[in-house]
This record gives C-alpha cells, structure tokens and sequence, in this order.
C-alpha cells in the first residue's frame, strides 16, 4: 500500500471573513467552522457553544485544559476520506494523495471533568517540553450544554467529533493547493517484501491503543479498541487518520491524534525502510483493565509476530500503571517468540528519579528508550493570556494545592505539560 | 461454589459509592463495598486476598488518574480462593509500592470533582466486566 502525502506548510493563522490557504497563512471564519461542527446531531446536542483564538509560537500565550491536537489533512486522491468510521465513510485509508497542513493544529479545549487536564505554553520554559507549542494552534474551546454533569460520555464524544469536524473543515481548504513537499510512504505484501529485501531484517511496530474507558479510549476505524482483537493495520493507513484518539487523561503521555497522525516510530521505520530493515507492518493491540483481556491480546500480538516470521519489533505504550504490564506481557511474549525487541515508554519515577519507573518489569524486556520522567518538577511563568481556563490547575496530573500561585505562575510535575513525555518518543526531551 | 473466570466469582472490593449504587444487584457478581477505606487500604485488603490463594481479576493501577489523584478504587477479586498465583502477587504488591512512591499532593476535592473520579473508575470497572456503563447510569 504507498500513500502520498503532500505538504502544505502554514505559517501563520489569521481570522477572517474568508477561508483560504494563501502564501502559507490560513485565513479561517471561525463562524463557517462552527456551523460545520454543528452539522454534526450529537454537537448540536451537547455543546452550548463555541469560542475560537489562535496561539501562535512564541506568545505569551497558555492553553489549558487542552482535549486533543489534530493535523488538518485532506484526502485528494484515492478510496475513503479523513477519519473514516467516524467522520468518514469507513472506506479503507492509507493509499492514494493526502495533503497535509503542515505545522499547524486544532487544539480542542475546555472542561468535560473536573479534574480535566493538559497545557500548552506558547513560549517559556515549557514550550521546551513539547512541540505543540512550536504549532501555529487553532484552538477550539467548547462549552458545554446545561445538564452535561449527567452525561459525560456523551458530551466527551461531542467534543470529540467537534474537534475532528473542525479538523476536516480546515484540512479541506488544502485541497486544491500545490504543495510545498511530497513525500511517499509504501509497505508490501508479506512475500513481495521478502523477495524485494531478502537480505533485510523484518521488523514491525507493535503499536499499543489506551482502550480503558471513558476519556480512556482509542478508535480504529470508529471502532473501539477495548472491543478488538489484536489486528494488523498498514502504516500508511495510521498516518492517514484510521486511529483517532479518545483520550483525554495524563498529558504528558497521551497519544493525541496529531501523534497518531505522525506517529515517530512509523516515519523513522520507513525512514530506514529498505536499507537497514524491512517494515512489514503495525500491530495494533488494546490495553485493557481485565487481566483475562491482557493474557488474550499478548498472546495474540506474540502470535502474530512469529506469523509474520519477524526478527524485530519496536513497541511503543500509552498511559501510567496499567498499561505497564500489558507492556511487559507484549515484550516477555514476543522475546520467547525468538523476536528482539526494544520498548518506548516514559517513566513515573517519583520527583528524584530514584524509584522504580515502571509498574511492572521483566529480564527480557532490557531494551528500553524513555520518553522522561513525568513527576520531575517544574515552575511555569505566568502567561499574558489564558485561553481555556486555569480552574482545573491545582487538581490536574502532575499539580497540587498551591499549584497556581497567586502571581499566575505553576508549580507542577511535567506531566501537566500536552506530550512532554510521549511514549512513542514524540518530545523534544533528550539524552543527546 | 462459582468457576473461576464465571461473574458469579466476581467480587468487586471498591470505596466508590457510584460502584456500589449503580452495580450492586445488577448482575451476578458481588460489591464488596468498604467506603471507610482509602485507595491504599483497598489495595492493601486486595493484595492480602490475593495472598490467600484468590483471583486477581482486574489491573490494580486501573486508569491513568494516578492513584495519588483519585481517593476511589475498585477491584475484583474472586469470591473463592484458586490458589496462590505469583504474577498476581507480584502485581498487586508493586501496585502498593508504585503508591507509595508518588507524592501525597494534599488536594481537597470538591464534591463536583469527586462525582467525576467516581465516574472514571465506575466505567473503568464496567468495561472489565462487560456492563454498559451508560444504561447503568440512566437506569435509577
């Protein structure tokens, strides 16, 4: 399957009355976007409103409770269309053209809990910690409808079509524009791929979906993941919108969907693509609360990789605790399969660095990158301006009583931070 | 006596009043609700059934509130014992340790908050015993 993406590169974000792509700004009435996300029953349903702002790199500008982040993309050529299941048909994606609205994003914001979580700073020191803040965002705050408190399932799935409306609205105004870049991204077929590459190492990326419940969840092709088996899925077709995040709980090491979008494992992969190794595939497996659930989709996603007759595979996870152990299932599992394999994770290893990093371990699992530790402590300068709320500050991930400083300044763990730790190593944080 | 695996030997140890009110009586599993109890002393209660040979059936560190956030927790432990199993032990004794590890952040929550925590563990535990968390939250 080969994928064409072409790149379209944004340079700055403008209202106006008018939607346009022009010398590399995007020119956005917000009120078109809006009627656009109203089109959708259930948005119409539970979001009373809507207010737009843009942050752009370098201002003094926080956004916080930040929901997802999601690329502006648009389908040109070939089957099926952005986000297909949920937005979409549920055509098959991940062939054909995409254009890509390169180095912007749409920022959903607002309260759906009360703990609601998640910062962007456009500038200061934690705009080191995450390349959200290096993106011209588009930030879309919803406010929720009256009597939303006894219906937060609901209402977080409003938000979340909103976010991924808002997302196709803009990605469409790039339809028809020559883009800065293109480059290709192709897999083959089992055989195909060993008869072109007989001498390469096959590798694939075991790619593990949050898929625990509410502001938990992972949607493949509209469907959630909790509700699958271990599958396999192209590369091309994660990167052209088939997994969409759900997820709205610890910043730091949320897979949002621009990480799904441009997930860093699948490009540096088919970077190394026919040279040092041949990228067979992804598996993309669940993570969910009930033991039995974990047994069964490690052993599958071991299954499989002996099925694909690997000799390598990457495995990235997402979220704290639980998640740990369907990790270490994975990898134990995979090894004793003969498979090498090496780990992407963050680590929770208490404000010293000192403790155990990981909820759970295993000897065969001793190939491990880390995105950061997510309880090392920051202080975050006061902004000039708040889109969003700072209501949620002291009782977010990573904040505590006292948090937010009468002066307007935070004392946090990073993981307060959107994707300062990332578990697919999507973050700016470095040993280098 | 009910087969391991089967709900009938689902005992859900929880301090989460939305788990007891909205599960108790609506399948063939048990609530074991002990409200008294703080997160730490829910898994401390499960970690000593597990030591006396029960099913740990459901991930201790369920949820990426971590459990220094949340004051709820829910577990399922099976009714009878099956025997003492070892990655069971290891997993909710490091559960323990993993609490242990992570700053006590003195937050007061308003009950606002407090409904919402209640909520995310509420769904996370139906998701583990296939309950549609929905239909359980209209059906008063």
């Amino acid at each position: 399957m080969k994928l064409e993406l072409g790149y379209i590169q944004i340079k700055d974000i403008q209202f106006s009355k008018e939607c346009k792509v022009e010398n590399g700004t995007l020119y956005v009435d917000p009120e078109a976007v809006k009627d656009f996300m109203y089109q959708d029953d259930d948005v119409k349903t539970w979001v009373k409103d809507f207010s737009f702002d843009i942050a752009r790199p370098g201002e003094s500008v926080r956004i916080t409770p930040v929901k997802d982040v999601i690329e502006p993309r648009v389908k040109v050529e070939g089957p099926g269309a952005q986000f297909p299941g949920v937005i979409a048909k549920v055509d098959t994606v991940g062939s054909g053209k995409t254009h890509v609205l390169r180095g912007m994003a749409v920022v959903t914001a607002g309260k759906i809990v009360g703990f609601q979580e998640g910062l962007i700073d456009m500038t200061g020191p934690a705009a080191d910690y995450t390349y959200f803040s290096k993106l011209n965002n588009f930030v879309v705050v919803a406010e929720p409808a009256e009597g939303y408190e006894d219906h937060k399932h609901e209402y977080e799935h409003a938000v979340r079509i909103a976010g991924l409306r808002a997302a196709v609205y803009l990605g469409e105004l790039g339809r028809n524009l020559t883009p800065d870049e293109t480059a290709e991204f192709e897999t083959f077929g089992i055989m195909e791929g060993k008869e072109k590459f007989p001498e390469l190492p096959r590798v694939a990326y075991v790619h593990m979906l949050q898929s625990q419940g509410l502001l938990h969840d992972t949607y493949v092709y509209g469907v959630d993941a909790k509700r699958s088996l271990t599958t396999i899925i192209y590369p091309t077709e994660t990167m052209d919108g088939a997994i969409i995040s759900g997820n709205c709980v610890s910043a730091c090491d949320k897979n949002t969907t621009y990480h799904h979008q441009n997930n860093p494992v699948v490009a540096e992969l088919f970077a190394q693509h026919g040279k040092k190794l041949n990228y067979v595939c992804n598996i993309i497996t669940n993570e969910n609360v009930y033991l039995a659930d974990k047994m069964r989709s490690s052993d599958w996603t071991a299954k499989l990789c002996r099925l694909l007759d690997l000799d390598g595979v990457i495995i990235s996870q997402e979220g704290f605790g639980n998640p740990d152990t369907d990790l270490i299932m994975n990898t134990k599992k995979i090894e004793q399969q003969g498979i090498k394999t090496t780990i992407i994770t963050d680590e929770y290893a208490g404000q010293d660095g000192k403790s155990q990093s990981l909820a759970d371990a295993d000897p065969l699992a001793d190939a491990v990158v880390t995105g950061g530790n997510a309880n090392q402590n920051i202080v975050l300068p006061p902004m000039d301006k708040v889109i969003g709320t700072l209501d949620y500050v002291d009782i977010i991930a990573g904040g505590h009583a006292g948090s937010l400083r009468p002066d307007g300044s935070i004392e946090a763990e990073i993981q307060i931070i959107t994707g300062a730790t990332n578990e697919m190593g999507f973050g700016l944080l470095s040993a280098r | 006596m009910a087969n391991e695996g089967n709900p009938g030997d689902f005992s859900i140890l929880t301090n989460n009043p939305l788990v007891e009110s909205r599960l108790k009586g609506r399948g063939a599993w048990s609530v074991d609700y002990r409200p008294e109890l703080s997160l730490r002393e829910i898994l401390v209660a499960a970690r000593d059934k597990v030591y006396a040979g029960h099913t740990l059936y459901t991930h201790p560190l369920s949820g990426s509130v971590k459990p220094n956030e949340t004051p709820y927790k829910s577990v399922i432990i099976s009714v009878e014992p099956h025997g003492i199993n070892d990655d069971f032990a290891v997993m909710i004794a490091s559960a323990i340790e993993t609490f242990d590890k992570l700053k006590d952040f003195k937050r007061e929550y308003n009950d606002r908050v407090l409904k919402d925590f209640q909520l995310i563990d509420y769904t996370l535990i139906c998701g583990a015993i296939g309950f549609d968390a929905l239909s359980g939250l209209s059906n008063k």
